[in-house]
């Protein structure tokens, strides 16, 4: 049972921050799959959500894939949401799984509410958000 | 097209009878449509391979109503899920060999939940069906016990075996099955459609004849619910739950000076159940049925939530809330507007919870719209099989 709950442990602290695997491509080379893509000065992202429409209480998944626009993919990711009226996140704390090339699959997301609700992705040192509304 | 013809009813829906009189506005309609349809689809649960069989039902429905379950057979599972209670037991907190300290939940309805009990401790309604069984302030019972009344008991090993296969050697096994019989026969127990389902489903075909049914008062609270009192919030979707967790200022103190941590502690039990979808009793071993499971973690603001009950049937579940302090709905919708926000320990319950502040009439067409959402049809337990198990 303890066992159990260290794999448990484990595998929260994984979704929380992964040190990212993949081995980082060219950034001319990279291209975005489809998907609402981001920008900062360092890098672009796209991401999309399996199902496409996010239904309040239904868990789902999130595909990321991460361009650097100058050197190598950023060795650090986390991602998060929040309501930010509400002044609270999610009930889940999501898992991150590295595919290479800047590609992660997480799952482990449920929005719990109607309403604004906020990804945020920190990768590295950067920090990009997008507001999806659930009804 | 449809949204004018719409427009046109609700005009004509509005009248002088009506406190608030302007028509629905679109925001109105859709916070109310998103209440239905109803009954809600609803699929097998894929971690329970008797989920939806007719020889798992049947066998659940005899272990439901089994008082041997109980070392002491005095106390079976429909001592507090009473059928004709709306399967629960109208009593504060639940009586079984003693008296414990949180409110019987009905199971109409709980094919739909994600987590089970107040604090969520049972990530799967098999496993939650089994801890009663266990626990020693309700049924007494042991792995040993439940699982030696099966093997011993011709009728039932005979459904057993239809329904699971060979009985398997292990106490914790054979217990796995019969939560999972247990929850098959749940999974049948669903409310019927009420006044409000057919006003919502009216207004969704903008059927201006059938909208004129339901009775103003409760058309009034519906529209402070979905509306002012920002109720739909929680109590979302078909069910009126969004199956989650929250702190709503009802105190967690219990006797004896001790604490009701609520979801805080019905997390880590969840995590050191040997039943839960994680473990090797599921039949859905790193399915998607445990992705749940797998992501959630105890956070400090869990301490002192639990879950949101859904709302069909709720005038026929008195008392209220997870203590049964409360004895009324009137009691429930005085609590919510009267709230004390310096009880809420968390920065995004005081957000979304603050004192509504209702008028003596927006309190009672608030209760009139709770009890639109009731039927009796599902008090009503169907008949039980009568012919012995063949092998």
């Amino acid at each position: 049972m303890e066992e159990r709950r260290d794999a448990l442990r484990q595998h929260a602290a994984a979704a929380a921050l992964i040190g990212a695997l993949a081995a980082p491509g060219a950034a001319a080379a990279c291209e975005l799959p489809p998907g609402k893509r981001l920008e900062s000065a360092q890098l672009s992202l796209s991401y999309r959500t399996t199902p496409a429409r996010i239904a309040v209480g239904e868990h789902f998944v999130l595909e990321l894939a991460v361009c650097p626009k100058q050197g190598k993919v950023a060795e650090r990711i986390r991602l998060d949401a929040h309501m930010p009226e509400h002044r609270h996140g999610m009930n889940y704390r999501p898992s991150v799984k590295a595919l290479g090339e800047g590609r992660y699959s997480s799952e482990g997301w449920l929005f719990h509410m109607a309403g604004r609700w906020e990804f945020v992705f920190e990768i590295g040192g950067e920090r990009l958000a997008d507001s999806v509304r659930v009804e | 097209m449809k949204g004018f013809t719409l427009a046109f009813v609700l005009g004509f829906l509005s009248c002088p009878g009506f406190a608030q009189n302007s028509p629905l506005s679109s925001e109105e309609i859709k916070a109310i449509l998103r209440h239905g349809p109803w009954p809600a689809p609803w699929s097998p649960d894929p971690s329970n391979r008797g989920s939806g069989k007719a020889a798992a039902i049947e066998l659940g429905e005899r272990l439901f109503f089994e008082p041997r379950l109980s070392p002491s057979g005095k106390v079976l599972c429909a001592t507090c899920h009473a059928p004709f209670r709306a399967w629960q037991d109208a009593r504060p907190r639940a009586l079984g060999l003693a008296e414990a300290e949180r409110n019987t939940l009905s199971v109409l309805n709980v094919r739909y939940g994600r987590w089970f009990g107040w604090d969520g401790a049972g990530d799967s309604l098999w496993a939650q069906s089994i801890r009663p069984i266990l626990d020693a302030r309700e049924m007494g019972g042991s792995l040993a016990q439940a699982a030696a009344l099966v093997r011993n008991d011709a009728d039932l090993a005979c459904r057993f075996e239809k329904a699971f296969g060979a009985l398997p050697r292990g106490d914790a096994g054979v217990v796995a099955a019969i939560g999972k019989a247990l929850a098959a026969f749940q999974e049948t127990l669903v409310t019927g459609r009420t006044p409000f389902d057919d006003f919502r489903d009216a207004l969704e075909r903008a059927d201006a004849e059938a909208l004129k049914a339901y009775p103003e008062p409760a058309l009034r609270g519906l529209r402070l619910f979905a509306g002012k009192g920002n109720c739909s919030l929680c109590h979302a979707g078909p069910a009126f739950t969004n199956g989650e967790f929250h702190d709503t200022g009802v105190p967690f103190f219990v006797a004896g000076g001790g604490v009701d941590a609520g979801r805080h502690a019905g997390i880590r039990k969840l995590l050191a159940n040997e039943f839960n979808l994680l473990g090797r009793h599921s039949d859905d071993p790193g399915g998607r049925s445990a992705v749940r499971t797998r992501h959630v973690a105890p956070e400090h603001r869990n301490f002192g939530e639990f879950k949101v009950p859904g709302l069909r049937n709720v005038a026929l579940t008195a008392p209220y809330m997870h203590n049964g302090s409360l004895a009324t709905l009137a009691d429930v919708v005085r609590h919510y507007s009267e709230l004390s926000v310096d009880r809420l320990h968390s920065d995004g319950e005081v957000l979304l919870l603050r004192p509504l502040r209702l008028a003596a009439q927006e309190a009672t067409d608030l209760v009139a719209f709770l009890e639109s959402l009731t039927e009796k049809k599902s008090a009503l337990a169907a008949p039980r099989p009568a012919t012995p198990c063949a092998r």
